[in-house]
This record gives structure tokens, sequence and C-alpha cells, in this order.
């Protein structure tokens, strides 16, 4: 009587110990979610660029040209690629917008670039003889480049490739330092 | 043309070893009684061994033992018996001696079952376990690291923070971890996440090399990893070890302390408390220091476990916590950025000193608890249960926090996973019945993920149940055993992810059977020659089939194609081990053929993102072959100086495209010449050895599969010295290591940084192990 005692005082105990450590010791356990989660926390996306051109002397007509790519990088490719189509001999002023179309509504992220001015700049590479762009804002001590001008002359086609550096702490007005944000190459033709 | 030099000159070197064991002589014996100290009974199958030799003998029925072939000297020899704890003792042979062994023998103990997860006895198939002195080399490194003091295990890395290991050129989904018995069950598809395990809760650290899907099922391809912590405490008391390392590098600082315990009134009652913290800072390479190198780890565990002769339950409990920088320098935005940073002589972004750890960073939890109970049936067999649960977390920040402040303010990861697994196993297993002893069992496993942030790779629910009989047949002469196993294995996986505003959930099933066929032959006692077959499968894994997107540490993006089928593997391997006076050679020969090989292949068309055009990679499937083979020479020159050489080579190809496989280690050699001091009365196992490592460049690779050539191959010479200073009962182990010690400037082919920096330069570890009794019973009663 009294070792049965002794041992099912034992198996108490053991039992004990291993209901208390599995209980204490597990943490919370989400595996039981079919269902993944809205994307409220997908992070920012880039999703679309958009170039407002308007003729300085208010002759020509307006010019938006678009890059969109619905769901960011990977996944389904790009639905707009325009050309740029620019009036020989005259000068716009362009300005970028860039959109996150992955919420509803979209969300301008030109507005965050602006507020983070002196870290970003947006570089123009342009491979026509008969195009100058120049930036013409500033973050009070280096340009930013989300408002430029562009000095048409006579036909030609090329390209134009606009790059967005992010450079914290790290931006010396060149397009030299930094991680690239954006890079998109547009064919663009003065007609 | 280095390659072939070298391995002419190892072969040269072995030549040499063999021609030179030929002329030794070493004939004295040693004899003697293992008797029990309480009662003076002989203790029959007593082993009695030569700490880090192979040579070892057993006692008879009478408990009467022979040591041959002994060379005069003085050595340490090991008297190890069931139940008992391990008896040492020094002795000087200049002629033949007599020497009896008295451990003190536990009846409480006797025919205890051991309930850790031990190697089998023997098997088939080559396993190489890390010796107690490499075990105290490798303090302070992660697994990763470690393990590659075994030949034939290399890593992978991704910077110093993480590394995983690689056997025979295979990783990730392909090896298979064992922590404690069970299954690791982590993110480890991703080439950059390491094993989440801290190597000091290991007591046993193992590579069974070769394909193992019948006793552990899917994904046991290139080989198992074993990790067993040391059995709980048998003798009353309380006691444990304290570890303190230091290594230069990154200034890092490591302490790990075990507890363990057996009440003297509740002996079959026994417990252990470990726990392991980890600081350490930027890393330098010979030049620079690297920016946001630094790590953070806190690890703890503990066991308890009643163990009786016929029944008994264990549970176990372990959590792994680490916060890892990223090397600021690996992340860019886009090609042109990656371009930059890799025609950069020196990383674009330079840094100081520091601990702190910066965005790009990981935060990574696992959690295992494991319990386990067994039963004694009749007077051969043994069923056991086992239940695991395992819970990780991987938390990943990018470079920059959003641009948007209100979400910047959230500082959410962009990326988090979260996987829970649960595991059980029953196995009835019986010992010799006239000649064969085998297992049988069935297993099952179901695991949950979930993500949050950007998709990488979708919600997934598993399910999978296998089932295995393995026989092993010894002959009477004990010189030759056959083993033969087969198992069954179904897996059910569903997938939950958005398409366009609407989620899908397709669902797949995965069925194999796998079989083994072993032999083991002895045709000395200095000779076993091991051979195998055995097939091994794994099921596509997730994000082989749904991944999309960019890879943001790779410049790339990924496809993956959900109409991939099995990955299946036929795996012959042929070991043979000698095991001499003066000379031991290991050597490990493979050929695998695995159908449906999955890989990366690199397509033609780029893909145009906002961000510029990137190149494009997609999931495909292949034939592969892998062959080649690790060798291990270790010659005494005289009872101090000893040679040790390896040689690892590894063919890897594509069959189906007549081509190399891509990421796979090159050939590797390491040669070592290690001195021995004589025990003294105030030390033992003092040594001393300078160490060789040469890997080949890579020059098999396909082309247009990477963004860079390899880079060159390289030589790095290290040291290492370690003594015992003897404490009563027990020994404090000092230890002191230096890695590439000419602080050489070079770059690894298996390190994804490698386009971006060098690797680390010269690293010093201190290292101390202090063990400790906090209450003895057998004193106190006195």
């Amino acid at each position: 009587m009294k070792t049965s005692m002794k041992t099912s005082m034992k198996t108490f105990a053991v039992v004990g110990l291993v209901c208390v450590a599995a209980l204490s010791s597990c943490k919370k356990d989400d595996d039981l979610i079919t269902v993944p989660p809205p994307v409220t926390n997908e992070g920012e996306v880039l999703t679309t660029m958009t170039l407002l051109f308007t003729d300085a002397a208010g002759v020509q007509p307006d010019v938006t040209v678009t890059f969109r790519d619905p769901d960011g990088d990977g996944g389904l490719s790009y639905d707009i690629f325009d050309t740029i189509r620019l009036m020989n001999n005259t000068v716009y002023n362009m300005s970028i917008l860039l959109l996150n179309e992955t919420t509803n509504p979209a969300e301008n992220m030109s507005v965050e670039v602006l507020e983070e001015d002196h870290e970003h700049l947006f570089c123009f590479t342009n491979s026509l003889a008969n195009l100058s762009i120049l930036r013409t804002d500033t973050d009070g001590t280096y340009e930013v480049g989300l408002q430029s001008q562009w000095t048409v002359g006579n036909a030609q086609n090329g390209t134009v490739q606009i790059v967005l550096k992010h450079q914290p702490g790290i931006k010396n007005g060149t397009c030299d330092p930094g991680e690239t944000d954006l890079d998109v190459t547009f064919v663009t033709e003065i007609q | 043309m280095q390659s072939f030099a070298q391995f002419i000159a190892t072969l040269i070197l072995s030549i040499l070893l063999f021609s030179a064991h030929a002329q030794e002589s070493c004939t004295y014996q040693m004899t003697g009684y293992v008797i029990d100290d309480h009662d003076r009974s002989p203790l029959s199958d007593s082993k009695i061994y030569l700490k880090n030799s192979k040579m070892e003998v057993f006692a008879d029925s009478n408990g009467y033992y022979v040591f041959t072939g002994l060379c005069a000297g003085t050595y340490t020899f090991y008297c190890k018996h069931f139940g008992c704890d391990v008896v040492t003792q020094t002795v000087t042979i200049s002629g033949n001696t007599v020497q009896n062994f008295y451990p003190e023998h536990h009846v409480e103990f006797e025919d205890v079952e051991v309930v850790a997860t031990k190697l089998e006895e023997e098997m088939s198939l080559g396993t190489r376990e890390l010796s107690d002195k490499e075990r105290n080399e490798i303090k302070g490194l992660s697994l990763g690291d470690g393990l590659t003091k075994l030949n034939g295990v290399t890593k992978l890395s991704a910077g110093n923070n993480s590394s995983k290991p690689v056997i025979h050129g295979l990783h990730s989904n392909r090896i298979l971890i064992l922590n404690n018995g069970v299954r690791q069950e982590g993110q480890q598809w991703g080439n950059e996440h390491a094993p989440e395990i801290d190597p000091f809760i290991a007591d046993e650290l193992a590579v069974v090399k070769g394909a193992n899907s019948v006793r552990y099922g899917p994904d046991a391809i290139g080989g198992v990893i074993l990790v067993n912590p040391k059995e709980l405490r048998k003798t009353p008391g309380i006691g444990g070890e304290l570890n303190l390392v230091g290594l230069t590098n990154g200034r890092q600082g490591i302490v790990s302390a075990t507890l363990n315990g057996n009440f003297s009134k509740l002996t079959p009652l026994r417990w252990r408390v470990q726990g392991t913290l980890k600081r350490g800072g930027n890393v330098h390479s010979p030049d620079y220091f690297l920016k946001n190198t630094g790590s953070r780890e806190y690890n703890f565990s503990y066991g308890v476990g009643y163990l009786k002769q016929k029944y008994g339950v264990d549970l176990f409990y372990s959590q792994f916590n680490t916060d890892i920088g990223i090397f600021s320098a690996a992340h860019f935005g886009n090609l042109t950025d990656l371009q930059q940073a890799f025609e950069a002589e020196q990383p674009l972004e330079s840094a100081n000193f520091t601990y702190a750890i910066d965005r790009p960073r990981q935060h990574i939890e696992h959690e295992l608890f494991r319990t386990k109970a067994y039963l004694v049936t009749g007077p051969r067999g043994k069923l056991s249960a086992t239940y695991a649960r395992q819970y990780n977390k991987r938390l990943e920040y990018d470079k920059d926090p959003p641009l948007n402040d209100s979400l910047a303010n959230l500082n959410l990861p962009a990326l988090q996973f979260e996987l829970t697994t649960h595991t059980g196993e029953l196995i009835w297993e019986h010992s010799r019945m006239k000649s064969f002893n085998g297992s049988v069992g069935i297993t099952g496993i179901h695991q949950g993920n979930t993500y949050e942030g950007r998709f990488f790779i979708p919600n997934f629910r598993k399910m999978g149940a296998g089932i295995f009989w393995i026989e092993n047949w010894r002959s009477k002469t004990k010189r030759l055993e056959i083993e033969s196993g087969v198992r069954f294995d179904n897996i059910y996986q569903r997938i939950y992810m958005w398409q366009g505003d609407s989620i899908i959930s397709p669902a797949q099933n995965f069925m194999n059977v796998s079989g083994t066929l072993g032999a083991i032959y002895k045709p000395s006692d200095q000779f076993v020659l091991r051979s195998n077959i055995g097939t091994a499968w794994r099921p596509p894994n997730v994000n082989e089939l749904y991944s999309n997107g960019l890879h943001h540490g790779a410049a790339s993006i990924e496809k993956g194609d959900s109409t991939l089928v099995t990955e299946k593997a036929l795996n012959f391997s042929v070991s043979a081990e000698y095991t001499g006076k003066k000379l031991s050679v290991v050597f490990d020969g493979y050929y695998k053929i695995i159908n449906d090989f999955i890989y990366l292949k690199p397509t033609l068309v780029p893909t145009l993102t906002i961000k510029g055009a990137f190149p494009t990679f997609i999931f495909d499937q292949v034939n592969a072959h892998l062959r080649g083979f690790d060798l291990t020479v270790n010659y005494s020159i005289t009872p101090e100086f000893k040679v040790i050489s390896k040689a690892s080579i590894l063919r890897a190809f594509n069959q189906t495209n007549n081509n190399h496989l891509v990421m796979m280690p090159a050939d590797r050699f390491e040669n070592s010449l290690e001195y021995t001091f004589k025990d003294g009365k105030k030390y033992t196992n003092a040594y001393v050895s300078l160490a060789v490592l040469s890997v080949l460049k890579q020059t098999r690779v396909p082309a247009n599969s990477d963004f860079a050539a390899p880079p060159e191959g390289y030589t790095l010479l290290s040291f290492s010295a370690g003594i015992d200073l003897p404490i009563k009962t027990n020994a404090i182990t000092l230890g002191v290591s230096v890695n590439n010690l000419l602080n050489t400037r070079y770059r690894d082919y298996m390190n994804r940084f490698r386009y971006f920096t060098d690797e680390m330069g010269r690293n010093i570890s201190v290292r101390v192990t202090v063990p400790f009794t906090l209450f003895n019973p057998s004193t106190s009663h006195k």
C-alpha cells in the first residue's frame, strides 16, 4: 500500500511537471489563420510615375506620360508605359507625380519625397542633343528634381532616363551616392 | 593545374604515411579487471578506451580485458560501464602493465534505457562526429561555422551573421537537422536563413552523409545533422559547467552555463537548465570594418526527466532569440547599384566599430518543446512516443523605413513569417532477436505558416504522415551486418494567397516510397567497410512553387512554378575506415543521381520594373549528378606528433543541359600538424596545432548564371592550442585559436556577400570551460 502511494505520488509529480512546462512555455500560436491577413502592412510600393508637362508659354497642349506597374515589382508586368512626345521648339515645365496604387485611395508618394527632399534627388540622363533638362526646385541646399524645365529644340528621337536616388545624410548634389528607388527609361520623341 | 598539384601532394603525403607505418613497432600490452567499486563484482562489457583515439577494447564476462599494441609513453585511459560514471586513469607504459578499474556501479540505473536520441550503433552510411577537442575549438561559433570542422561539410553564408551547413554541396531543404531528435522546422528555404540552434546545447554534433529518408522522412537528400544534448544527470547531486568565450574580431563575448541535478531522494528524477548570452559588434576585414554586422543572441533551455528501468518520460524546452545586423553595403536598389558596389575596391559604405545594430536587420525566434515517453515491452522491445512543437518567427527590416511618417513610426518589419510545427512519432524498437534488430514506426507532421508585410511566400498549411520499417541482420561472427528499410510518406499542402482581390487556395498532394539497403563489413578489428544504396525525396517547397517577386538581397526577380514535381534522389555511398596504431584513414565516397532537381534558372528576358530592369530567374527541374569523396588521413609520426590531411572533392553536373550546377563548393584541402604534450601532474590533454586550409577557385560554373565570376582560391593559416587543468574529479579546459592568422584578404564563392566585401580578417578566440559541483550527497554524508 505504502509503495503504491509513493508511486502514485511520483507519477503525479511527473505529470504535474509536464503540464506546467507545457502550458508555461509556449508562445502565441498563429497557425490557425487559414486566410492571409489583408495587405494593410504591405509597406510602401511605388507603382506609378507620371510626368506632367505644361508649356511655359501656355500655347501647346499639356502632355501626360505614365509608367505604371500596378502590383509593384515582380508579379504582373507593367500595364502602362508611355512615350514622351513633346512639340519642337517649346519650353515645358515638368513635375513628377509618384503614386502607390496598391492602396485605395492611391497614396501620393511625391508628397512623401517632398517631405524628405534633403534625402532625395532625381537624375535625368538625356540622349537627345536637341533637349536640355534643368531641375528647378531645391531642398534649401541642393536641387531635388520633382520640378524641372525641359527646353525642346528641333525634331529628334532618343531616350530620357529618370532615376530617383535615396541619399540619407549623403546628399551632395551629384547622382553618385545612395540607393536607387526608381529607374525608368522613357522613349522620347520631339515632333 | 593548382588542383592537380594539390591532389598529387596529398597523394604523395598519403603514400609516405603508409610506408612509414610499416616500420613502427608498438608491442606492449595492458591487462586487468574491471570491478564494481561497491560489491566487487566483475563488470563485463565495460569499454576501455583512449581519449581522442579510436583504440578501444571491451572487458569479457569476467571483467577481464587486454589492451594490445601500446607504445611506450603516458596515456590517459577511460573506462566506461553502463550506469556508471567514466573512470579516468593515467598510466605510464614502459612494458607490459597490469591496471584494474573500479567504476562505481549504481544498481538503480542498471539497464536504464538511454532516452536521448543516440546514434545508431552501426550504420551503413558514414556518420562523422566532432571530437571533444573539436567541439571545444568551435565554442563561440555558429552551428554552420562550427560544423565545417567535419570533412565534406562546408557552409553557405550571407556575411558573418548567417551561415548554413552544406553537405556534399546540398543545403537548405535538402538536408535535415535533428535537434534533440526533432526535425528542425524554420524558414530553411531561405539562402540567408541560418539554423536557429544554440550550439552550446549540443554534447554531440554529428553528420550522417548521404540520403537517409527512410528513418527521418522527406528532405534528407544530402544528409542529416544530429544535434544532441548531454544525457540528464544520473548520479545524485547538483553540478554544472560554465563556458566563457571571447573573440577579437567583432569583439564578441559569449557566456554559457549549464546546471544539472538529480535528487538523491528521488533518483529517477533528473533535470538540467542551460542558457547562453552572446554579443558582438561590427566585424573587420583585413582592411576595413563592415558596417552593421553586429549580433545579439540570448538562448535558454531546460530538460526534466523521470526515467525508470521499465518506463520513463522526459521533456525538453529551448528558446533561441537573435538580432542580427545585415551588412549595409550589401543592400542595393537595382542592378546599376549592384554593378557599382561590385566594381568598388572597398564597400561603398564605411564604418567604425560599434555594437549597435541598425537597419537592415533581422530578428529571429525559435522555440522547441519536446516530450518523449518510453515503455519497455517484454525482454527485447521498447515502445517510445515523441511529440514536439516548434514555433519560428522571423522579422526582416528593410534598410529604409517607409517614406510615410505614420507608417515609419510603427516601425513594423517589411516582412514577417510565423511558422508553427507539430511533429509526432511512435516507434517500436527491438534489440537483437536471433540475428535481427530493428524498428518500426509512424510519424506525423502538421505545419502552418503565416506572413505579414511584403509578399514573398504565401500562407500555407502542410500535413504529412509516414510509416517505416528498418531491420538489421548481423552475422554470428559479428563481422558482417546488412540493413534494409522501407518507408511510405504522404504530404498534403494547401496554400492561401491573394490573386487580385480574391483569395485562392490550391491544394497539392505528394506521395513517395523510399528504400535503403546497406552493408557493414569488418574484415579485421582495424577495418570497417560500409556501403549503402538509398533513395530520398522532397516535395517542392512553397517558395519554389509560388514565390513571385523581387529578391531584395539578390537583385533578381524569382518566379515560382506551381507545376513542379517531387525531387527524387538515388544515393550510392561507400566508406572505408582504417584505424591502425599510427595511421588512421577515413574515406567517404558518393554518387548521387537527383531527378527533377529544382534550381533557379536564369531567363534571357529581364523583367522591367519601376526600379529598372532585373534579371529574372524561374524555378526549373533538371536531372543532376553529384559525385565526390572526402578523405581524412591521420598519422602519428611519434606519440606526440601527428599529421592530419583532409581533402574534399565534389563534381556537380546538370545532365539535362549538359552543364555544371551553380553554387557548389570548390575543392578544398586541409593539412595540419599537431603536437600533444605528455600528460603532467598538473595538466592533461595539452596540445598545439597549426593548420593550412586551401580552397581552390570554383571553375566549374555554368555561364550567365551569376553577376560575377567566382572569386580566386585562397589559403588560410590557423593556430589552435588547448589544455586541461584537473581539479578533483573534473578539469578546467582552456583553449585559444587564431583563425586567418596572416590576416589574408580573400573572398569565398559560397558567401553571397562576396560581391561587396572581403571575408573577416584575423580572429583570435579565447575559451574557458569550468565544471563545478554545487552539491554532492556522497561527500556531504561523510
